[in-house]
């Protein structure tokens, strides 16, 4: 589905990535783990396609097409989701609204007819039932005075209703209690199928006890440094970065 | 008040060790303006005919002017009648060839100051060129400069040796019709500091004038003009000071900078004239025009300012920002105590593309005194991609005080981003407590939350001053803060 | 203008016969006063530090006089109806003089007391003694003068302690003709623990320029609640005037929520003096086009301990308008614990637009949290890119982030009718930005 070959990027002259290759097969869970600062939030950035990178070498190759040649709104609707760090807030416009909107952009870009507004209800109710979510926050501004986790939350409503072919989860863990991790892992591992895949993207292992994945990677210093099955968490929980960074560097 | 509110109160009370008065024996004009005293003015100091011509002008301007009234700041109409423009220390014919000329009273009073001009105690690597009342009395270093290719000397004398260099510049940034007070300096300006940077010339060592107010009923006005050649770099640094007197004195001085492309200058300032005593009676008034034109594309001019003297502070360090990519900054420390008043900020006026400047003001008020920032932000239609950024901040220390915020904000292209932010505190008493439980003194409590408050504008100061204006305010605040 | 002033006089001495509450000699003194004060300051110019980014020299080209519509025949009933908000009391004013056939205050609950200046000068004149000026009478320009010589009508509202208007008031100011002067001046007095919603609407039934100078007093009591929603959707020519001045007695909540959409110069002022523990909320949204000037100029005084200023105003310039706001909070020494927020937000769309703002804090009280904050700029690329990231593309990201930047204000109406006749407004004033309805619906 996803690959990546060779893949650096800078910011403002800096090179953040100095050489990412990365193979993410339909169904699969990878999990991108690493300590502050190596580059694995300018990872989804650029898969999602944010302005202000610069990719200098490299390429990324999404169900055949070059993603990189692509704007961020068709990305979107070509199936990449990005479940942000940061969801941004947008006083003045509503949830649903925005569910609508996006909903019905993909659907036009495929080709196909508005949805129904019936339809639409019946689809929301039953995917915020799926995130424990209450109705009423989707006639809220977008993530306005929404809490940490209601904002996390709301990601992964989006996700199950656009139905993307690849999530990116950048960070979806931190700043959850334990209580509202169990609800996004659960909402997460109930979209998982055969035709979708996940690059989640963490600093620490604790989600990966919740979603569990097909493969880790350690990403440190702008380079995957190593990878392997789930048990590479679990060694990393117990070792820390340190021992890799300084494989790394040696 | 509470007893910890009363304690601030006492601890900010300040002693003003500057105001000893020198005895000399001073040559001064009769009080009194007129064309008469400009003509004599230009004469004595043997000033070249453009000059004298310009003098004219200014003050056939300034007598169509009124005093300025739009400034958050009270004080009784100046008689300018009954000033003398003119004072300088008797000095032997041809004024001092060397320090060891110098009236050993006067080097005492700039030793008391801690301003050695002896070059064997200078301060490390600050050229000094110190102004008593209207003339400058000594300028070190000028031997080390002259290699680099620095011009630093007195205005008079640049006014010799450069005249078509101040010809070129002076009135090209501050016009003589600019306002009240500039017209009158125009007219009248005694001395002053004149700094010329060649091109492509880092200037070797930071550059200082020390003002002094000395005489009575005399007025200063000095003027001061820098110039920044291509590609060239310096530092400036400006202290003042005056002796204690139960009159008002009024210091009108005007300030030029130019910077030409890629150059880049910084003018710090340590304002500490006499701020009249506990009951408002007394002091400077500080009436000053300070501004910098970033002419060439790259240019960059900084002011940093610690205000802590005068009775009536008025002045509004500026950037012009006419080169492409130019970049002006402000940080001001501002801090009034017992009756004195403060109106002063900046204005940023954006033309070039891409031109960007920061303002951060903090202004301290107490006793009973006014604190008002006042700072215009201007973006020109040309002036695309034009950013600024600004942040006031207000301590109030006592309850009888005032702390005021005047922006003025005036865009006119789609592209620019500014953003302006001002808020208004004061020393809680949970603060005090906390620092108390925590084993400080309510002196160093007070002193260490003053400081925090003003960081980021002490460090953009030179070293030397840094610890200079930390020790300021210390002085206001307790009386030993290092 | 000398002329102009001059001409003002002259015609006063024709026309103020006709003007409410010739028989009082107290009204016919203020009047007096507020002539010679206004020929000779005359209307604002920049020149004056209060009013320095607008430029009302357009009021001074013409001289407008009062002009009564001799009967409603002439004008468009319909017209006038589609302004009528549902389930509300709606208030006519033709030209600046009450229009008893088109209102529509029959089912107003009999202890509440509402009818227009001229009927109450008439009836009650001593009672409008009592109030009036009252909240002005520290203002000294040319337009509160001129106002107080030359108003032709207004309403009063007065609600005794303890009422509420189970509906709210809608008055809806309609100038019919060119050249015209439509001056009101307005006074509600809301008792102790009493509640009122207000909303003036300044519409217009020509395409010609006219002038409106209208005042309003308003005087809150204890622990009373008013909200007051003025949407200024004037023609393009138009020139207005409006101040509404505010005294709030100790814990009287006051919402502002001013929305100026039409004119060609308008300025809103808006004044409020708060008493212990009272709060005000002002917010403002001006859309500007063309070469609309739209200046907005707030003051608040705390006066006392423990009162809360809330203060949030949107600008949005396209084309070659320009919008201003000046807003100044004071601080008076006894008024410690004051709590107050003060924002300014700008966007400019175009290379010609121009955007000045002079947000002021005057402070002389210690133990205070006041702030200010203001914005010039474009719109926010993280959010534009967030946007993408859910499908849509950049332009409509735009639109609707604009439209959001606006409709923030719009929701903070708490009147479920008011805002739906403000977001319609909206609507249709940035059409080529194809706003949508549903977007917040």
């Amino acid at each position: 589905m996803l690959t990546i070959e060779n893949l650096h990027v800078s910011i403002d002259d800096k090179l953040i990535l100095k050489g990412i290759d990365l193979e993410v097969k339909s169904g699969e869970v990878h999990a991108i783990m690493g300590p502050n600062g190596s580059g694995k939030s300018t990872l989804s950035h650029i898969l999602a396609g944010k302005p202000g990178y610069t990719v200098t070498q490299g390429s990324i190759t999404y169900l055949g097409k070059d993603l990189l040649d692509m704007e961020p709104e068709i990305r979107a609707r070509e199936g990449v989701f990005l479940a942000f760090q940061y969801p941004v807030e947008i006083p003045g416009v509503s949830n649903i609204y925005l569910l609508k909107a996006a909903l019905n952009a993909i659907r036009k870009y495929h080709g196909l007819d508005e949805v129904d507004a019936m339809d639409f209800l019946k689809i929301i109710k039953q995917k915020t039932a799926l995130v424990e979510m209450d109705q009423e926050f989707l006639y809220r501004s977008v993530n306005q005075g929404f809490s940490g986790g209601e904002k996390k939350r709301n990601e992964i409503l989006q996700m199950a209703v656009l139905e993307p072919k690849l999530c990116i989860l950048d960070e979806t863990d931190s700043g959850l209690d334990i209580d509202a991790l169990k609800v996004v892992a659960n909402g997460v591992n109930s979209l998982r199928s055969a035709e979708r895949s996940f690059i989640m993207i963490t600093h620490y292992q604790r989600l990966l006890d919740y979603i569990k994945p097909d493969y880790v990677h350690v990403l440190a210093d702008g380079k995957i440094v190593k990878s392997g099955g789930s048990e590479l968490a679990l060694e990393l929980e117990k070792k820390g970065y340190s021992w890799l960074e300084e494989q790394a560097a040696a | 008040m509470s007893t910890s509110a009363q304690q601030i109160e006492n601890l900010i009370g300040k002693n003003y060790k500057q105001g000893f008065v020198t005895d000399l024996e001073t040559e001064s004009f009769a009080p009194g303006l007129d064309e008469v005293v400009v003509r004599k003015l230009s004469a004595i100091k043997k000033e070249p005919a453009f000059m004298l011509e310009y003098r004219l002008k200014a003050l056939r301007h300034w007598m169509t002017m009124k005093t300025p009234e739009w400034a958050f700041v009270k004080f009784k109409p100046i008689d300018y009648q009954a000033i003398s423009y003119y004072s300088a220390p008797k000095k032997k014919e041809d004024g001092p060839k060397s320090l060891d000329e110098v009236d050993p009273e006067l080097l005492d009073t700039y030793k008391k100051l801690g301003i050695p001009l002896d070059e064997q105690e200078r301060l490390a690597g600050v050229a000094v060129d110190a102004v008593f009342d209207s003339v400058s009395v000594a300028t070190t270093f000028k031997g080390k400069l002259k290699e680099a290719g620095v011009i630093f000397c007195p205005m008079s004398e640049a006014l010799q040796e450069y005249p078509e260099l101040v010809e070129q510049y002076l009135g090209s940034v501050v016009p003589h019709t600019d306002n009240f007070f500039a017209a009158l300096n125009a007219a009248v300006f005694s001395d002053g500091s004149f700094v010329y940077i060649p091109e492509g010339v880092r200037c070797p060592m930071e550059l200082s004038t020390y003002f002094r107010i000395n005489a009575a009923n005399t007025g200063q006005f000095e003027r001061t003009l820098i110039i920044a050649d291509e590609g060239s770099h310096v530092s400036y640094l400006e202290g003042c000071t005056a002796p204690m007197r139960d009159e008002n004195q009024l210091h009108a001085a005007v300030v030029e900078l130019i910077a030409l492309e890629n150059a880049e200058i910084k003018y710090s300032t340590v304002q500490n004239w006499y701020p009249g005593d506990k009951t408002g009676k007394g002091g400077i008034y500080n009436f000053v025009t300070k501004r910098a034109d970033c002419r060439g594309d790259n240019s960059k001019v900084s002011w940093t300012q610690v205000e802590t003297g005068s009775a009536i502070t008025w002045k509004y360090p500026s950037c012009i920002l006419r080169g492409n990519n130019s970049i002006g900054e402000f940080y001001s420390v501002a801090l009034t105590n017992n009756y004195q008043q403060a109106d002063t900020g900046t204005k940023m006026i954006h033309i070039g593309e891409n031109t960007s400047s920061t303002i951060i003001s903090k202004g301290i008020s107490a006793g009973k005194a006014q604190n008002t920032y006042r700072g215009l932000v201007k973006v020109l239609k040309s002036a695309k991609n034009a950013r600024n950024y600004t942040q006031c901040d207000s301590l109030l220390v006592g309850d009888r005080c005032g702390a005021h915020t005047f922006p003025y904000i005036e865009i006119k292209q789609p592209s620019a981003q500014v953003e302006h932010e001002a808020t208004t505190s004061k020393i809680s008493e949970d603060q005090l407590f906390f620092c108390q439980q925590r084993g400080l003194s309510p002196e160093d409590a007070v002193s260490m939350i003053v400081n925090g408050f003003c960081k980021e504008v002490f460090k953009e100061l030179p070293m030397e001053f840094a610890v200079e204006a930390q020790a300021l305010l210390g002085i206001s605040l307790e009386g030993s803060v290092g | 203008m000398a002329a102009q002033r001059n001409q003002y006089f002259t015609e006063y001495q024709e026309l103020h016969e006709e003007f409410p509450g010739q028989n009082l000699p107290w009204l016919n003194q203020h009047r007096k006063v507020a002539l010679a004060r206004f020929s000779e300051l005359g209307f604002p110019s920049s020149r004056d530090e209060e009013w320095r980014y607008i430029n009302f020299s357009q009021v001074e080209k013409k001289v407008f006089l009062p002009k009564p519509v001799e009967s409603t025949d002439q004008v468009d009933r319909t017209a006038v109806v589609s302004y009528f908000v549902d389930d509300c009391f709606n208030l006519v004013f033709l030209n600046g003089r009450f229009s008893t056939q088109l209102s529509d205050i029959s089912e107003l609950p009999e202890n509440i007391f509402l009818c227009s200046m001229k009927k109450a000068l008439q009836q009650f004149p001593e009672q409008v003694s009592e109030y009036f000026a009252k909240a002005t009478e520290n203002e000294d320009h040319g337009f509160i003068h001129f106002n107080t010589a030359w108003f032709t009508d207004g309403w009063v509202l007065k609600l005794p302690e303890n009422t509420q208007l189970d509906k709210p008031l809608h008055i809806i100011h309609v100038a019919t003709d060119s050249d015209v002067l439509a001056a009101t001046r307005n006074i509600a007095v809301v008792g102790e623990n009493a509640r009122a919603d207000l909303l003036e609407s300044y519409v217009s039934l020509t395409t010609d320029a006219y002038l409106t100078t209208a005042v309003n007093e308003i005087f809150i009591g204890k622990n009373a609640q008013v909200s007051f929603c003025k949407l200024q959707n004037e023609n393009g020519k138009a020139l207005h005037y409006s101040g509404t001045y505010v005294k709030q007695e100790k814990q009287a909540h006051f919402i502002h929520e001013s929305f100026s959409f039409g004119g060609q110069t308008s300025r809103n002022e808006v004044h409020t003096d708060l008493g212990q523990a009272s709060e005000c909320e002002l917010n403002g949204l001006y859309l500007g086009r063309k070469k609309q000037v739209l200046d907005n100029h707030t003051r608040i005084h705390h006066r006392l301990p423990d009162a809360i200023s809330r203060e949030t105003y949107k600008g949005i310039l396209d084309q070659r308008a320009r919008g201003i706001f000046q807003g100044r909070v004071i601080v008076h020494k006894d008024a410690q614990k004051t709590d107050s927020e003060m924002n300014n937000r700008n966007l400019l769309l175009s290379e010609d637009a121009e955007a000045d703002t002079k947000p002021q804090l005057e402070i002389y009280a210690d133990d205070v949290k006041c702030a200010h904050g203001v914005t010039v700029g474009q719109l926010d690329e993280t959010s534009i890119f967030y946007l993408q990231t859910r499908c849509i593309d950049k332009q409509a990201a735009e639109n609707m982030l604009t439209f959001a930047f606006a409709n923030e204000m719009v929701d903070k109406i708490k009147q479920n009718q008011f805002r739906k006749l403000v977001l319609e407004q909206l609507l249709t004033h940035f059409p080529q930005m194809e706003m949508r309805k549903e977007w917040v619906l």
